[in-house]
């Protein structure tokens, strides 16, 4: 039998027959894997998830014509997404303002895609329903209360009259209001309606903004920034600071404090370890002193010690991960309600962490150990 | 020429003399009991031939070298290769089956081989009993482990401190039969012990008062029981 055959039957010997014992500390590595797998995982994952509910709050970037003689349309703004990649896009909603009239009165109509802006303004709140057919609007709130609407009425949308376009028919379309559009803002100033329609009113035209929800850090939204500026040059793209400013700040609070926490583990973790092996190795105080007196020189002691530690924090260390992606996945479930990506990197960074960590707790308690006098420890003393 | 010699060896804690000016010599295949009462200097005598200690005055020529000025690590070495050490307590590894711990001695000496730990269970009666853990074990087959793992290695001297202490009557024949055995084996013995039945069957008794050599007596009734 070779000496490395002997030395891992000795180990495993040692970790199997004295389960009891090394169950204890396996459990405190465990335990500490199991927390630092898991916040990371969290931590690693909070973009995403925080990014998902950051969504909420609005659209987070704009295109609008890069100058006068720009062209924008859908499919400008559809080379925008492009660069971006469509699976970061959580939804886009073109704007076209024009004057219209209801009652004989200049309104200002927004044409867009009500089913996105569904996703871009998701605070909206809607009395009545969302418009989602032709010949359907909305309304603003403060335009309701001014021209005396009610959701349900058929109203009569005017087009520009002959004196306000020479090029255009005076068109009308009776069109049904199915919803109010509260927000507290800007948006009760306006009546919503598909681009169809809009187009039916005021003829084709271009368009003024298109809001995008992009579910993305600060840092990847000022990459989007410059690349669509440079390749698309008809777009100006522009950030929403006053919502990527927020996710930012919030993110890096939360990430700060996950990492702060994490490293508070690890201490804690390692802590542990060392009480709980060096608790291990004064027990074996006799089996110490009995394998010098058979002869064994002390790096042999500290192997055969270390050996077992770092079998203990490999083994603890896989457990952790697995329990740790539990641990992150009920979390992220608790409290983002959506599931957690598994990281398979983190399996043998846990891993590693897991057996560093023992190795540098097991080195005081192994050091000591090998100073035990072998005639000392065998006569009981 | 002598295996074992202690030239005026000491050995001084504070104003304490564990042993005092201690001149010994043992030969090669000798079989001796050291006896005397507790804090003679029994045990201090073996740490030192033991490699376990080193005395404060004095030479230890084992093999014809002097050890008594070695390091730590050089007598680790000495211990190893030289000496086979049998102790009261047993001391077995208690995760270890019996097989295993006569291995651990292989182990640290060479390299290890299953089969010749199996025979030196089998010589000492154990060869059953070679996969038990030493909780499996009666205190008389524990030390019967102890035996074949100090053989394991072929020492020069076996060094057995009170090998029968913990034993009842049965279990003690049973050792020093084995010390019989190894005596017609030529191999040289040293046994401590405060059992005058134990010092008797040994060829030779050496016994220690206060550090000092009392007497030194040859058994004439040795081998004739």
């Amino acid at each position: 039998m070779t000496k490395r055959k002997m030395f891992f039957r000795m180990i495993t010997a040692s970790l199997v027959r004295r389960r009891s014992r090394m169950l204890v500390a396996l459990l405190a590595i465990a335990v500490g894997a199991t927390i630092l797998s898991g916040l990371v995982t969290i931590y690693i994952d909070v973009p995403r998830q925080m990014g998902a509910e950051f969504r909420n709050y609005g659209a987070n970037m704009i295109f609008m014509a890069a100058s006068n003689d720009a062209v924008f349309d859908m499919d400008a703004v559809d080379k925008g997404i492009d660069v971006i990649g469509s699976g970061k896009i959580v939804g886009v909603a073109p704007y076209r303002y024009e004057t219209v009239r209801i009652h004989e009165q200049p309104i200002v109509a927004a044409g867009t895609d009500l089913s996105q802006v569904m996703t871009t303004s998701p605070y909206w709140m809607i009395d009545g329903e969302w418009a989602d057919s032709d010949e359907q609007f909305m309304v603003g709130r403060n335009i309701a209360e001014s021209l005396n609407l009610h959701v349900g009425d058929l109203v009569n949308v005017m087009g520009p009259t002959e004196e306000d376009s020479e090029d255009q028919l005076n068109f009308g379309l009776d069109m049904k209001l199915t919803g109010i559009v509260e927000t507290g803002g800007k948006e009760e100033d306006y009546i919503y309606m598909s681009m169809t329609d809009l187009e039916t009113l005021v003829g084709e035209g271009e368009l003024d903004v298109a809001e995008l929800s992009v579910s993305a850090t600060g840092d990847e939204l000022a990459g989007y920034i410059d690349k669509i500026g440079s390749e698309v040059p008809d777009i100006t793209p522009r950030l929403v600071k006053r919502v990527t400013q927020s996710e930012s700040t919030v993110l890096g609070k939360l990430q700060a404090l996950v990492f702060l926490v994490t490293v508070v583990v690890l201490v804690l973790t390692m802590i542990c370890v060392a009480t709980t092996m060096t608790a291990v190795v004064t027990e074996r105080r006799k089996e110490i002193g009995l394998r010098k007196a058979l002869g064994a020189s002390d790096s042999s002691i500290i192997k055969e010690f270390m050996g077992e530690g770092l079998l203990l924090g490999g083994a603890g260390g896989i457990l952790g991960s697995v329990l740790g992606f539990l641990f992150a996945q009920y979390v992220s479930v608790r409290v983002f309600a959506s599931s957690i990506r598994f990281q398979p990197l983190l399996l043998p960074v846990t891993i590693l962490v897991s057996v560093l960590i023992t190795g540098l707790a097991c080195a005081v308690p192994i050091r000591n150990a090998t100073s035990i006098d072998p005639a000392l420890v065998l006569k009981g003393e | 020429m002598s295996l074992l010699e202690l030239k005026g060896i000491s050995k001084i804690y504070g104003d304490l003399k564990a042993l005092d000016n201690i001149n010994l010599s043992v030969d090669n295949g000798e079989w001796v009991a050291i006896m005397g009462p507790s804090g003679s200097g029994k045990s201090t005598m073996m740490n030192i031939i033991g490699c376990m200690d080193k005395p404060s005055l004095g030479e230890v020529l084992l093999d014809g070298v002097d050890i008594s000025k070695e390091s730590a690590k050089n007598l680790t070495e000495i211990r190893r290769d030289k000496i086979g050490l049998i102790f009261q307590q047993f001391h077995l590894v208690n995760y270890l089956t019996a097989v295993e711990n006569v291995m651990v001695a292989q182990y640290y000496h060479s390299l290890p081989d299953e089969k010749e730990a199996l025979e030196a269970l089998d010589r000492v009666g154990l060869l059953e009993r070679a996969k038990h853990l030493p909780s499996q074990l009666s205190g008389g087959e524990q030390q019967r482990v102890c035996i074949a793992r100090a053989l394991i290695n072929h020492p020069e001297i076996i060094l057995a401190d009170e090998p029968t202490g913990n034993l009842d009557e049965a279990n003690e024949n049973i050792v020093l039969d084995l010390f019989k055995q190894l005596h017609e084996e030529h191999t040289t013995l040293i046994v401590v012990t405060h059992d005058p039945e134990v010092a008797e069957v040994a060829q030779r008794t050496i016994t220690l008062d206060h550090g000092r050599i009392k007497s030194d007596k040859i058994n004439e009734m040795f081998g004739k029981s």
